[in-house]
Parts: structure tokens; sequence; C-alpha cells
């Protein structure tokens, strides 16, 4: 049980927020044991650029995404919830192999919903804070967009060239000036030039079907893990799976046991330092599944939050075909998906009858599959002839509104419900509230109205409920002003075990409706700071 | 409506060779695997079925080859074959009530019928015409003659740069400005 630890830091996960923790922390001398439970994948074997007809079922049962997504430790059940889904991605890289790369600030009042609407709970920090890892983060990722001075999107100071334009994007533009709603390139992590030794974007348009195999968008195992490699202070092992942290007698983490899935046994990693980096569902299981005497509600759990807060966003897009692209001669739409962003506009609106708000992602489905094909009606050869002819016209609009952070919404474990490995799977717990309600159907009437200055025809994808959670999973280890609702403090290190840190979007005190990934990696950068400043201090 | 004797020839070659449009040629190596397929679920006579009411869905036209020639019923086939009990069972119900109804009048007629109430399918006709209609667009969008010889796609390569919007009209209306 005792011993010296083996290594300074051990950190569970490998995605946007143990990418960053490592390269930090080893870069500042320290030595760190990284544990993913997924795979490491080459992009080499990514299936990204395959055609449909390549693929066994054509894509249809995710064919691409397989190797992200293995079945021996992934369960999860849904207990009396709305219809959510969690992203069970387990591989090197976590999200950062499989996402749009859409990165956005948090502004200012994203921080402080409780003291602007009285509403949820303010964040122990502020914008002001947070704005120079920001910043740094920025630089070591790498963005294009551009600084466009909106206050709802803080904006940095360095950006790549933008991405230009669509058509489809110019006449979506030129409506929404009408109704003086904003429109802006992304902010994407996606070269559009040669940055940090990787090379531009050459436009396959395909990165979100299973990864990106040239390194232009950051991934964590691209972009900081050789960072972190390149210093001699880093090890990493795959396919561990983190089973649950040990704790010494005075209830500290000193070891994280884990599955190593390629022996088939138990390990276990000693370290001075322990920080949980593996995603907001995960993490929130790892915490709940590591009981001691000392802990016997978890591990950080002393107050009951952890697992409590589970949030993210609420979806529900459209697709339409705009007139005047019809029938064109098809041309290369694809790009790099997204191309432009809406931000959130409704602050700007009327009185609102709820709090948040939405942005609004564009163009992220490839332009490959007529997805419209199914929603015009007929057969026959007029049918085909009007599928062919709307198909060059395609426009999507995807927004990302706010849910509401409530306690009640929350993961739990089950001792009788266990993985392959024995471990005790992640229960989701969750239910829109009625602020999630109203701004889902603000937000639905606000498309009607922007489609309505668009000659198109329309197929909305609103459904019946708002839907969650685009794979943007925030809460269940919140930090907060408030001890007796929050499991960490403002540097993400846990209230009741000092060097037990959780890093990933469970430490998000509330969600806002922009992408989380930016600021789940400036709170891990913040993170990192604190914890070499307590190492040299020996706090830590 | 397509010659039962072809359809019959269709099954028993496994697959005709694909037969190019006049001004679209496939990319080199993208022939299906379907010549070597064996259907997995479907007997022979609910292919021929399911590959006839396939081509009345997405039927051949000046501009490309229609679902038979892309053979969306083998990829049916496939699909079905891979899902549960409940999926197959229905599929074969199905069919059968699809050349029940065909055999009342014709497959044109019997496809008509249940096209009728596309948006609020009532009937299990109806129903059945929906999904029918599902795993046609779904297989002949994805097969190479649908992305390149129909949709003509011009996507899926390496660029050198995006050259963003191109067309001046568009352009214009946008005041000349550009991102």
């Amino acid at each position: 049980m005792g011993g010296t630890p083996n290594y300074d830091v051990c950190i569970v996960g490998s995605g946007a927020a143990g990418g960053v923790v490592a390269k930090e922390l080893c870069e500042g001398g320290a030595k760190v044991l990284m544990l993913e439970a997924g795979a490491e994948v080459d992009p080499s074997h990514f299936l990204s650029t395959l055609w449909p007809y390549q693929l066994p079922y054509r894509g249809f049962r995710d064919e691409k995404q397989a190797l992200f997504y293995p079945n021996d430790i992934s369960p999860v059940v849904y207990e009396r919830s709305d219809p959510v889904s969690v992203d069970r991605i387990r591989v090197l890289g976590g999200r950062t192999l499989h996402w749009n790369a859409v990165a956005l600030r948090y502004a200012a009042l994203d921080f402080r919903t409780r003291s602007l609407e009285g509403f949820e709970e303010d964040w122990p920090l502020t914008y002001e804070e947070l704005e120079p890892y920001y910043d740094r983060i920025e630089q070591i990722v790498g963005l294009c967009g551009e600084d466009d001075h909106l206050e709802i999107l803080p904006a940095g100071k360095h950006y790549m060239p933008p991405i230009p334009w669509r058509c489809s994007e110019h006449i979506l533009h030129r409506a929404l000036k009408k109704m003086r709603i904003p429109m802006i390139s992304v902010r994407k992590a996606l070269n559009t030039v040669p940055y940090d030794g990787r090379p531009p974007c050459h436009y396959c348009g395909h990165c979100m079907d299973g990864g990106c195999m040239v390194e232009v968008i950051f991934t964590s195992p691209d972009c900081m893990l050789p960072k972190a490699r390149a210093t001699g202070n880093f090890t990493l092992r795959t396919n561990a799976v983190a089973r649950e942290i040990l704790v010494d007698r005075e209830g500290l983490a000193r070891a994280v046991s884990y599955v190593d899935r390629g022996a088939h046994n138990d390990k276990q990693a000693q370290a001075k330092i322990v920080v949980v980096c593996c995603a907001t569902i995960e993490s929130a299981r790892l915490l709940l599944n590591s009981r001691s005497p000392q802990h016997p509600n978890g591990l950080g759990n002393s107050n009951d939050v952890v697992g409590r807060y589970l949030s993210g966003h609420q979806g529900g897009g459209a697709e339409s075909y705009l007139k005047e692209l019809e029938g064109l001669t098809p041309w290369n739409q694809d790009g790099a998906t997204d191309h432009v962003y809406v931000p959130r506009y409704n602050q700007l609106e009327r009185k609102k009858d709820y709090v948040g708000g939405w942005g609004i992602q564009v163009n992220y489905a490839n332009y490959m599959f007529p997805h419209h094909a199914t929603r015009v009606h007929g057969y026959g050869a007029a049918y085909k002839e009007s599928v062919r002819r709307m198909q060059t016209g395609y426009l999507m609009l995807g927004p990302f509104g706010k849910i509401e952070s409530r306690p009640e919404n929350r993961v739990t474990t089950n001792p009788d419900k266990l993985d392959k490995y024995g471990i005790p799977i992640p229960e989701i717990h969750f239910r829109f509230s009625e602020n999630d309600w109203a701004l889902w159907h603000d937000k639905n009437r606000s498309l009607e109205e922007i489609f309505s200055n668009l000659k198109a025809d329309v197929f909305p994808n609103f459904g019946s409920f708002p839907g969650g959670f685009g794979s943007h999973e925030v809460g269940t280890i919140r930090m907060g002003p408030n001890p007796k609702t929050s499991a960490l403090n403002s540097f993400c290190q846990s209230r009741d075990v000092k060097n037990l840190f959780v890093t990933d979007g469970s430490c998000f005190t509330s969600s806002s409706e922009k992408n989380p990934t930016l600021t789940i990696m400036a709170l891990s950068l913040r993170a990192a700071d604190y914890i070499k400043e307590q190492r040299r201090r020996g706090e830590l | 409506m397509m010659k039962r004797r072809k359809a019959i020839q269709i099954v028993a070659l496994g697959a005709l060779a694909p037969t190019l449009g006049e001004a679209v040629a496939l990319p080199p190596g993208t022939a299906w695997r379907a010549k070597h397929y064996r259907l997995r679920f479907f007997t022979t006579e609910e292919n021929e079925l399911a590959d006839q009411a396939m081509e009345i869905i997405i039927p051949a036209d000046h501009h490309s080859p229609g679902a038979h020639e892309a053979q969306v019923s083998l990829f049916a086939d496939l699909m079905v074959a891979t899902s549960g009990n409940r999926v197959k069972a229905r599929w074969r119900d199905e069919l059968r009530l699809l050349r029940e109804e065909a055999g009342r009048s014709s497959l044109e007629a019997a496809l008509a019928k249940a096209a009728t109430n596309e948006g609020r399918p009532e009937t299990e006709l109806e129903r059945f015409f929906a999904r029918l209609k599902d795993m046609t667009v779904n297989g002949y969008y994805t097969s190479a003659i649908g992305i390149h010889q129909d949709l003509r796609y011009q996507g899926n390569t390496y660029l050198s740069a995006f050259s963003g919007c191109r067309i001046k009209k568009i352009m214009e209306s946008e005041g000349g400005e550009t991102s």
C-alpha cells in the first residue's frame, strides 16, 4: 500500500483538458503519467475520407467512428431521463479527435448569471481572471477567425485568417443583417495557414466523419502530447481504464487503480497529485466509484455535489435549400465544415421569460448526402430531379442552447450495474427545466423567423423536445464560490482532497450557449499554473 | 416497371456490371462488391420485388441510372439481414403486403396507394412506403452512382485553397462585402 510515489502527477484522461495539463506540468519539470482508457489510433487509420460505398454499411452504423467508441468501456444507462445522450468516446485524445474545433470564449456575463439575472450561481472566477489564460491557450492551440468586437463573444488578438464563406453563408448573412443579427467568421482550432509545425487545411470537408488525418485540426495527441513527450518527463499508458482513486490514511489521493485492457489485470499508478480529465460523465463516475472509509460518499464528495448539476447544450436546428442556389451546376462546397457562426443575439431583444440564449453553428454537416431526400415527398423521375436540383442550395443551421444547471440532473453509479471489468457504470438522470423549454420554444420561433427571411425550402429538426447534449456535457464536479454547492475551488482543486484536481468540462459551474472546449483548456492551463506554483512552494 | 426476366437475371448473376452514365464516369475502384454478394435475408422473389419497387421510387432517367443499377435492393438485404428479428419480420410481412396489393392491380398502383399519405401514414402499407423509401434513398445516394453520377458531388478531395463564394450576383448583393 505505501511506498514512494513513482510520479509527481497522474493525469486520468488525454483529451483537451489532459493534454494541456500534461504539456504544462511536464514543461514545468514534473514527472507525469497519463492514463487513457482508450487506444491510440494512428491518424493514418482514420476513415474520414472513405466513400460510403467503401464501408460495409455505407456509414449508417457509424463505421467511421467505431475506432473511437469501443463497446467494452462505453456502457451507460439512462434512468428516468428525458431523451438525451452523452458522448462515450474512449480514445487517446478524447473528443479532440472527433470535433468541429469551434473554439469560443465565454463572455463576462456567462460567469455571472446569479449576479446579473438571479439565476443559477456565479462562477468563482471572472472573465477578467480567465482572460490571460484564454490568450495563452489560443496561441498554443492556434485558431482561425478574427476579432469581431462583440461583447457577447470576446476575442483574442491572434488569429489565422478566417475561412472564406460559402455562397449560402453570404445569403444567410444578407438576411441576418436585415434582422440586425450578427454573423461572424467562425473561430476554430483549425489551421488556415501553417502553424505550430502543422499544415494548412486542404478542405476535404470530412473532419467530423472520423478525424483529421493531417493534423490540421487541433488534437491533444498531435499538438499537446508531443510537447509533453519532448521534455522527457512524460509517460503514457493507453488501454488503462481507471477503476478508482486510492487514498492514504489522511484521505489524500495516493494512487490510481486501473485495469489494463490488454493484460486483463489490475494495476496501480502512484502519484503525489491526481488530475482527473476524463470528461463530464467519466470523471464523475471515477470519483463516485472511489469510495473509502475516509470518503464514504465518493472522493471529494462530502457535500454530495459530485455527479450533480449535469448540463450541456440543447439542440434542434433545421436544414434548408436556398432557391437562389438550387439547380446550379454542382461545385465543391465541402470546405472545413463550419465557416461562419451566429453568436448569441437574444440578449439584444425584448424582455424574455427565461435566462440564457443560443448560438448557431452553420453548415457543419457535409455536402455528400442529400439530407432532404427523405423529407421531400413523392417518388419517381420528378422526385429524383427535385432532390438533385435542391442539393446545391443546402444551408444548415445548428443552434446550441443553454441548459440550466440543476442539482437533480446528475450522474450516479450503481454497484449492481457493472461493465466488463467490474466497474460500476454511469447512470444518467436528466430532466429539462421550465427555463430549458422556454428557451427552446423561443429558439425555434427565432429560427422560423430567420428562415422566413430566406427564400428556401425548410426542413426543421426541432423534434418534440429540446434534445441534448451535443457532446458538450459539463457540470457534475463543479467549481463554485460556495463550499456547500461546489466540489472544486476556482483552480479546479477539490475542496476535500487538496492533491486532487478536475479540469475537464465537469468543473463548469454552469453552461452557456458557447462550445466549452476552449474554456476547458483555459481552465486547465490556469489549474496547471496553480499546481506548479503549489509544488514550488512545497504545498503539494 | 422492370421486366420480371431482367429482375431474375440480376439475382441469378449476382449483379450486373455498372452501366456508366453518359457524362460522368465513376472513379476507379468504385465497383461495389455486389458481384460477389449473395442474398442473406431476402428470398429471390422478395429481392426482385424490392428491386422493382426501388427502381420505381428512384428510376433511371436521362441524367443517371436508378436504384436498380445501383443495386439498392442488395444494400437493403444487407441492412435488414444484420438487423434484429423485429425488423426482419416487419420487412418480410410488409413485402408480402406489397406483393398482395400489387397482385390486385400492379406494383405501380400499389406504390401509388402506399404513398397516398406520405406525410401522415396511417395504414401498414403506407408506413411500409416510408421505410422502403428511406432505404432506397439511403442506398442510392450512398452508392457510387448516386454520389458521382446523379448528384455529381464534387467534394471529398484535397484543395490547395478554398475559394469561397464565386457567384458574382450573390457577392454584389452583399455590397461587395466578403469575409
